[in-house]
């Protein structure tokens, strides 16, 4: 028996076997796993660089998955250029620059990142700061179609997450969700870029779920799908994870009356399962019910198949920026089991059987009130580690204006007493939330952790270092110094029979990265943005 | 005596109104800059750069603040914040950096005056119009799909310069600038954009929002005119609503 890290579990169907890595979560099951078994605990520490691709691109770091398909890997920068190059010695084959972006609203919340490309239908897709979806020709990289989404100039929202491609369509979120906005995803056809559907995260007067918003606070409420979303051809569902409520830390303006204590301001920082064709919504599980600590619950869904209780269940897991993991069943979102990750946790006493938060310590307006896990996450966006941070949470009603900052308030991070260690990289048993084990690590680490079928666990940290564990003891192989801090999202695939690990690097100069900087003032960790891949020896097995 | 007692008086109003102006200033600091995802309180270091301590000058502070800097998340503050906000949020920042006497609005008997913004002096029913022509609750129904105003909005058309009589013209308006392409043996309206030896690109009208597709030369047939109507594209407005549009139009586009 062998556990995997940070709850990618072993039902092959679901796992990415290929020699490539096509999807942005390896397969649309979302878990970051790669079958490739050539490199192994017992050769892993002959692992060495075979080729650095330098981007060009150091706005900010390289925060994107690359994709392979065939041999040719596909990587975009935050400036949304977009390389393809030869997978087995980084040669470029065809590149393209996107356009300076029309400027978002002052004050709005755009980002200099771009997370990834889908690949699809002889299509590269991706969306830009200025939210429009692209589809270049994936043979020459010239552009086929684009689409304007939203005008950043308004809404104060960009696309910084990889697109899914399900079936005909190409589906894409944004950010927005601590502006004063109304989070959605959107459909449009991978042939003609046309207008396939649109699902709004907050429902419309008449729609089940208004009533849970206060008067026109639905409007711009938040619920903004900023990350990548999961599908099962199966049950012909698309998963996705939504933001939180908008304002973040004050629920004067979005609560109803009798509103504490029950479902509030859906459907945001909820798990939903959408039709594929259609975009209508056919169940849904909210974890942060009144989210008041910007605890959205927008990352990946992982799909797996387990036996739970004798039973073999098709399942979900889903972990928030709380830390906070769910287990449903992904043919009707029927709750399974919920369990808590970080190891310092103040903002409930906890959950009951039925997954409810109990004991929630909620911000007040004009007082500091303190709460562990902080706003970075416990886990950031990414497949990333456990990060033990805390915040001071000053609540400040304000008045939402579209398209503009509103959180309610204002934070400052705190590193929790009698610790030596932050973060950690863990291998939890999906079903049972079962800790397997730790490995613990001084500082915080926010690059995304890989699996592969050689039993080897992947990721990098701020110092530079990328490095792989045991997947079966948490005991550290290999590490390599890349030169610059991690934070983006490794991947392993296979040219020619010869297996590759590439690594993003460089450290992230805007939020998260540059929130948690601080925190450690001894430290200068380093931006860049370098793709560094590795593989064994050529003839060495 | 008397003199100096004539001199300390201005300068005590002027301390008090400096303190007022600060204490303004870091209510406009918490609410815009201290977000914890930009800077943080006091000029804390948060997502952005640590602000106090720096040795800035106020100038600098001034300039940037109002300006922003290209290439990062700082925005220009000039269009967004009211000047007495503006000039607060500069001084606060200011007393940040130990400058003691910061510069500060003058302020007349009624207050420090500021511009009001275009859009504030539009009379209600422009503004109302205005509202509509973005309404995000019509998705891609909005009439800023397709057209920018004053920089907000999609610039798919060309910018408007003859505004339609009422609003039967508006429903009516056939839009002489779209043609019809066939691609692949499907005919679609198509706003072409340009016709180059290598690539011709187009909008393509279909449905909204318009796609702008880059195509072959030798795929694409283009024929003048289409049966494309505007009447097909804002059907999410009443008349009603159509009529408090144009009275926005009338206010906000120069001819």
């Amino acid at each position: 028996m062998r556990f995997l890290p940070l709850l990618v579990a072993l039902a092959a169907a679901y796992a990415q076997n290929g020699a490539d890595w096509p999807h942005y979560g390896g397969s649309q099951s979302a878990w970051r796993y790669s079958a490739l078994d050539q490199v192994n605990t017992g050769n892993v520490k002959n692992l060495t660089p075979v080729w650095i691709f330098q981007t060009g691109d150091y706005a900010e770091n390289l925060q994107s998955t690359p994709i392979v398909v065939d041999g040719v890997m596909y990587i975009i920068t935050p400036r949304a250029q977009v390389f393809a190059l030869d997978a087995a010695a980084g040669r470029v084959l065809w590149q393209y620059k996107y356009p300076t972006p029309r400027p978002g609203r002052p004050g709005g919340m755009t980002f200099m990142q771009n997370r990834g490309v889908a690949v699809a239908d002889g299509k590269v897709f991706f969306g830009t700061m200025d939210n429009t979806l692209v589809a270049l020709d994936q043979k020459t990289g010239r552009e086929t179609w684009k689409v304007n989404v939203d005008d950043p100039k308004q809404c104060g929202c960009d696309i910084t997450a990889a697109p899914l491609v399900v079936k005909d369509k190409v589906v894409v979120g944004g950010t927005g969700g601590d502006a004063a906005h109304r989070g959605y995803l959107t459909a449009f056809y991978i042939q003609t870029g046309r207008l396939a559907w649109r699902w709004y995260a907050i429902p419309a007067p008449g729609e089940k779920g208004h009533e849970t918003w206060k008067g026109d606070s639905w409007k711009l409420g938040g619920g903004a799908l900023w990350m990548t979303g999961s599908f099962d051809p199966g049950q012909n569902l698309i998963y996705w994870g939504t933001g939180n409520a908008a304002g973040d830390f004050n629920d004067d303006d979005r609560l109803v009356p009798d509103g504490k204590g029950k479902e509030a301001n859906l459907y945001t920082a909820t798990v939903v399962a959408l039709d594929a064709d259609t975009g209508k919504l056919r169940w849904y599980h909210q974890e942060v019910p009144d989210d008041v600590w910007d605890f959205d619950s927008a990352y990946e869904c992982i799909l797996l198949d387990r036996e739970v209780k004798g039973q073999m269940r098709k399942l979900l897991v889903h972990m928030n920026k709380s830390g906070l993991t769910f287990v449903l069943d992904r043919t009707n979102g029927e709750f399974v089991r919920a369990f808590a990750v970080p190891e310092v946790q103040t903002w409930i006493s906890g959950i009951t059987e039925d997954g409810k938060l109990v004991g929630r310590k909620e911000p007040e307006a004009g007082k500091v009130v303190s709460v562990c896990p902080s706003l970075t996450g416990a886990k950031s966006w990414n497949y990333a580690p456990l990060n033990e941070v805390c915040n001071d949470i000053t609540a400040t009603p304000t008045e939402p204006q579209e398209g503009r900052f509103h959180a309610n308030g204002s934070i400052i991070l705190k590193l929790p007493p009698n610790r030596t260690t932050y973060s950690h990289v863990d291998a939890w048993d999906p079903i049972t939330g079962k800790r397997m084990w730790s490995y613990p690590y001084k500082y915080i680490l926010l690059a995304s952790v890989l699996a592969t079928g050689g039993d080897l666990v992947f990721t990098g940290d701020p110092e530079g270092n990328f490095f792989a564990l045991d997947a079966r003891t948490g005991a550290k192989l290999w590490s390599y110094p890349t030169g610059a801090g991690h934070r983006g999202s490794a991947i392993s695939y296979s040219v020619n029979g010869r297996q590759y690990v590439a690594t993003p690097t460089g450290w992230q100069q805007s939020i998260t990265g540059s929130q948690l900087a601080p925190l450690f003032p001894d430290q200068a960790w380093r931006g860049g943005s370098a793709l560094v891949v590795f593989a064994l020896p050529e003839g060495s097995k | 005596m008397r003199a100096a007692l004539l001199l300390l008086v201005p300068v005590l109003g002027w301390a008090q109104n400096l303190q007022n102006v600060l204490k303004q200033g870091e209510q406009v600091f918490n609410k815009s800059c201290a977000t914890g995802y930009c800077h943080g309180p006091k000029g804390i270091p948060a997502g952005a750069p640590r602000l106090a301590g720096r040795g800035f000058e106020q100038p600098y502070i001034s300039a940037v603040t109002a300006r922003g800097v290209t290439g990062t998340a700082m925005p220009a503050f000039a269009g967004s914040l009211s000047r007495p906000d503006l000039t607060a949020v500069v001084a606060y920042v200011a007393a940040l950096n130990g400058i003691a006497n910061p510069t500060i609005a003058p302020m007349g008997p009624l207050g420090p005056m500021a511009p009001t913004p275009p859009e504030q002096q539009l009379p209600a029913e422009a503004v109302r119009g205005r509202v509509l022509f973005y309404d995000a609750v019509r998705g891609f129904g909005r009439c800023a799909t397709c057209h920018e105003i004053n920089g907000v909005g999609i610039s798919v058309t060309t910018p408007m310069v003859k505004l339609p009589a009422d609003v039967a013209a508006l429903r009516a308006l056939t839009t002489p600038g779209v043609s019809t392409v066939t691609l692949a043996g499907e005919a679609m309206p198509a706003l072409v954009v340009s016709k180059a030896s290598r690539a011709v690109v187009f909008y393509d009208l279909t449905i909204p929002p318009p796609v702008q597709r880059t195509v072959d030369p030798a795929a694409v047939q283009i024929a003048e005119g289409s049966g494309w109507r505007h009447a097909s594209v804002i059907g999410a407005y009443s008349d009603a609503e159509l009529e408090a549009i144009l009275v926005f139009l009338r206010a906000a586009v120069k001819p």
